[in-house]
């Protein structure tokens, strides 16, 4: 149907949405000088409101007849379209009919003065009300009017609330809400843009008018992808100028569907091969803790910590660096040298004072500060540490197995201490250890090359 | 906007017929500017915030201002604490260090076919040759450690730590020569005026070492060739604290910050304290950041006092240390003994350490100058490189080697079958990094059987320095400053971070 409607008629139809609201404008304004005409017992706006009758009623007919060339376009739903389409025709006919009375070209007897032209204009009122409703519903979507309302809200169908990234259904927690935001505007059940609506899994499947919206396993046979991915400038990329594009990350989500999980409505993504980038993504948007962190790293989730702490930590010689801002996670450097021999119990006030934000310290560095195995015990309590310096201090293995219970740090640097082979264990009970610094210890080449031989994790690393 | 009673006035007839005429400028700017001063107000006061993003420059400023980075900075979790970037000016040749290809032997001085050029512009050096003959490395290639990795034998010390780096082959630039397209590595534009990247880490993160500069460069004694300009460690239009300080190649890296004959010192804090009341003033009164960069410097100054001879102090360097970065590092000022400072001043927490070495321009010669370039320069690099992993400082250090281009395939002059130059090339080329974050015993990218194009994986020069900020938490395109009436940054409108490099 749409390929014999010619494009000038459509060009046309496209200046509806301007002139509806030429009527709406006179109409009311017509009916607010017949008030202040009525209240102000002021018959000199009568002229003005006969004109705009007028006014109203041929404005209503030009955006009837531009209103239905746009309607030939098809993309809009039959029913709301029909209502819409008679709801107009009666607004200008009843406008006609209201200016007739008015202008006193047509007289019918009983319905004299106030009552006639108040009843009249009324009518008008809401029949232009209505119709702009309708109207207004098919180009935003039924639900764009009350979306924000402060009553009623619609609860939209609300997913359970999940805590682990596998139960996530790809479709309803990361595709669905993507198309929600940035689809569904122009590509609903009622407003069906080039035919395709993106409300539901089965309006999905049926694809537009040019064919389906993707190929399932196949992103770069994807009509809707292909748009996506085209470059803004090109006259089929979606969503179209003036609406906000999607994101990498949208897009990547968006692939990762139809690709990996081969458009799979149901699938979860425990059932998927899930990209690191992709579950990083999700976790993002569906508000999880970050497994991955922005630096494919798992990033603990913490409060803020309080400015005072800080101040006192700062004040026992530590320099406290946010490492992402505004996170609450923290590199703690003691400067080497603080403490020596002749001042060491400070250490022991000095940790006590981190106790405070412990949860919050990921980065660790006491190095050349003569920490001793005791201090290691206080250590053990910093359970979200990633990264922990504390070479050239005389540690023993014993200090080692204080911070065996702390299963994030990845880089242990123990260089010129006093710690020796026996720590290998320890090391492995250190679930995420990947690396440990060992130069300048007890420790051999011989029994590094004997332990890599057995186990995989963590690399010693030693030095010349 | 200021305060009249902190100006100074003085007490010399002279002076103060200058200090009239002041007053009356002074009274059209602010009173008959009405609105433009207001607006200049703002204007200055963020000029203010801005400074305080270090807090050296402003000493009193909140204590949340150490904790609490006023750029919104770092974006996510950084995996480089500090990085030493090992600048080869010059270009070296990729297709005699690293770039291995085999083919090219039996193409021995036949000509660079038209597909393959496809019209690239060359410089004027060679653009009127006759011909472009092929000219196969004449160093012979071996692949080295787990990961495989081809190197010449120009780099004998650096095939040892072959799984540490990422070499990056598929690398090109813009520029085609020297000065511009290392101002462009360094700056991200290759017109003079924007801050290199060092002064970008600096702004953005500030210092972990307040005795320190946050950026230092070094520039060998040992290499020579193209000259270096200190804007490629200019601040451009940012705060002046933030440019690098240039350590001199030699026995004393920072003149005059020992005392003078008959002067104890004893006095110099009274001194620089009072000084510093009197900027202080002069900033209140005109509100000039510069000024407080100036107090800012003099305190930095002070402080590098005691700080700089202990960090320049090799003395308590074992010999097994010196032995490792070769004989030239007992020789202050050459590459190698660059090198082993560059691992003091991290060692430090200095952030971004700058070294440059010259001479990589093999125009003719090429392959004696790489062995000779190699030669001064491959066993500092690796013996940094294995350093700084021992110490355990790889985990979090960045190190970057690399030129401002490469160098083309074909001969430039005379080719014979031991002897050929080679012209600079910016459309394909090899950069290593390691350490923090980057994947080790990696090779991304792929340049065709000539070395001409790439084929694979190509990182342009804007990519480099997105990658290289989004390894220490920095967000290029979110790293800006407000200059001239539009934010800059180090990328300009370009760059993509390379992912596929990081760990």
């Amino acid at each position: 149907m749409e390929s014999s409607v010619p494009d000038f008629i459509l060009f046309l139809g496209r200046f509806h949405p301007l002139v509806v609201h030429l009527p709406i404008g006179f109409l009311i304004f017509a009916f607010m000088f017949e008030l202040y005409g009525r209240w102000k017992k002021d018959s000199s706006v009568s002229i003005g409101i006969e004109f705009a009758l007028l006014a109203g009623a041929l404005s209503a007919a030009v955006a009837c007849v531009l209103g239905y060339m746009l309607s030939l376009g098809g993309e809009y739903e039959k029913a709301m379209l029909d209502t819409h389409f008679w709801f107009g025709i009666a607004t200008t006919l009843v406008t006609f009919s209201a200016w007739s009375i008015r202008s006193g070209k047509l007289k019918i007897p009983k319905l004299r003065g106030l009552k006639s032209n108040m009843a009249g204009l009324t009518l008008v009122v809401v029949l232009v009300s209505i119709t702009g409703h309708y109207g207004g519903n098919l180009t935003h979507g039924s639900d764009y009017l009350v979306k924000y309302a402060p009553f009623g809200r619609k609860e939209k169908v609300v997913l359970p609330p999940i805590d682990k990234l596998e139960d996530a259904a790809v479709y309803d927690y990361l595709v669905n809400p993507i198309l929600d935001a940035k689809c569904t505007s122009c590509h609903n059940s009622s407003k069906k843009k080039g035919g395709l609506s993106l409300q539901d899994s089965m309006a999905i499947k049926k694809g537009g008018k040019n064919g389906e919206a993707f190929i399932a396993g196949n992103v770069a046979k994807s009509e809707m992808m292909r748009r996506v991915m085209l470059d803004p400038h090109h006259e089929d990329y979606m969503p179209p100028e003036g609406k906000t594009p999607l994101t990498d990350e949208e897009k990547s989500i968006l692939s990762f569907w139809i690709e990996k999980a081969n458009a799979d409505f149901k699938a979860k993504l425990a059932d998927v091969e899930t990209p690191e980038e992709i579950a990083s993504i999700a976790s993002n948007m569906l508000g999880l803790e970050d497994v991955t962190g922005k630096s494919g790293i798992p990033l603990p989730k913490v409060g803020l910590v309080n400015g005072e702490i800080l101040e006192d930590i700062v004040g026992a010689g530590f320099k406290v660096r946010e490492l992402i801002f505004e996170s609450g996670l923290y590199e703690v450097v003691l400067p080497p040298h603080y403490i020596d021999s002749k001042n060491g119990d400070d250490l022991d006030g000095k940790l006590e004072k981190l106790l405070p934000m412990k949860d919050n310290i990921i980065w660790l560095s006491l190095k050349d500060n003569d920490v001793q195995d005791r201090h290691l015990k206080t250590i053990g309590q910093f359970v979200n540490l990633q990264k922990v310096e504390l070479e050239k201090n005389p540690i023993t293995d014993l200090g080692i197995a204080e911070i065996t219970g702390i299963q994030s740090i990845t880089g242990l640097n123990l260089y010129q201490t006093k710690i020796t082979a026996s720590s290998f264990d320890n090391f492995i009970k250190m679930k995420g250890l990947e690396r440990v610094y060992a130069w300048g210890t007890a420790i051999t080449e011989d029994e590094v090359a004997r332990f890599a031989a057995k186990q995989n994790r963590p690399t010693i690393i030693m030095g010349m | 906007m200021c305060d009249h009673h902190d100006k100074l006035r003085s007490n010399n007839r002279d002076l103060q017929g200058i200090e009239k005429q002041w007053d009356r400028r002074e009274f059209f700017k602010k009173t008959s500017l009405g609105l433009g001063a207001m607006a200049l107000g703002s204007l200055l006061q963020s000029e203010k915030l801005w400074s305080a993003v270090n807090p050296v420059a402003d000493p009193n400023n909140s204590f949340n201002s150490f904790t609490k980075n006023k750029l919104g900075l770092p974006h996510h979790l950084p995996r480089a604490k500090r990085i030493v970037y090992l600048f080869q000016s010059g270009g070296p040749s990729q297709l005699d260090l690293f770039d291995y290809k085999p083919k090219l032997k039996d193409m021995f001085g036949q000509d660079l076919p038209d597909s393959i050029r496809a019209g690239q512009r060359l410089t004027g050096m060679s653009a009127d040759q006759t011909a472009f003959p092929i000219a196969a490395s004449t160093l012979n290639f071996k692949q080295y450690g787990e990961s495989r990795a081809w190197v010449s034998d120009a780099m004998p010390y650096l095939s040892e730590v072959v799984d540490d780096l990422c070499f990056i082959k598929g690398m090109h630039t813009d520029a085609i020569n020297h000065d511009p397209a290392i101002t462009f590595f360094q700056t991200g534009s290759q017109q003079p005026g924007r801050p290199s990247i060092g002064s970008w880490i600096s702004y953005g993160l500030g210092s972990d070492n307040d005795n320190l500069p946050t950026f230092i460069s070094l520039v060998s004694k040992n290499g020579s060739g193209q000259p270096l300009y200190s804007r490629l460690w200019g601040n451009g239009f940012l705060p002046t604290e933030h440019q690098g300080v240039q350590f001199r190649s030699g026995k004393d890296p920072v003149l005059y910050l020992g005392d003078p004959e008959n002067y104890d010192g004893n006095d110099r804090r009274q001194m620089l304290d009072y000084l510093k009341k009197l900027n202080g003033m002069a900033y209140d009164a005109f509100g000039d950041p510069e000024i407080n960069a100036r107090i800012a410097q003099y305190e930095m100054a002070y402080r590098m006092q005691t700080s700089v001879p202990e960090v320049t102090d090799t003395s308590d360097e074992p010999d097994y240390i010196f032995d490792m970065y070769g004989p030239d590092s007992r020789n202050p000022g050459t590459y190698a003994a660059n090198c082993l400072m560059a691992r003091k001043l991290l060692e430090k927490d200095v952030k971004f350490v700058q070294l440059y070495h010259q001479g990589w321009d093999q125009h003719g010669n090429c392959p004696g100058g790489v062995k000779y370039q190699s030669k001064n320069t491959d066993q500092g690099t690796a013996a940094l490189i294995k350093d700084l992993k021992q110490r355990g400082m790889l985990e979090d250090t960045l190190v970057v080697w690399g030129g401002e281009f490469g160098r083309t395939v074909y001969s430039q002059g005379q080719l014979t079958e031991t002897n050929y130059g080679r012209d600079h090339h910016p459309k394909a080329f090899t950069m290593f990094m390691a350490g923090a974050g980057v994947k080790p015993g990696f090779t991304y990218g792929e340049t065709d059987d000539f070395g001409y194009n790439i084929i694979k994986d190509p990182v342009h020069t804007h990519d480099f320095q997105a990658t290289l900020l989004h390894l220490f938490g920095i967000d290029h395109e979110r790293l800006t400053f407000k200059h001239q009436g539009r934010r800059y940054r180090l990328t300009d409108v370009h760059g993509d971070v390379v992912k596929d490099i990081l760990v």
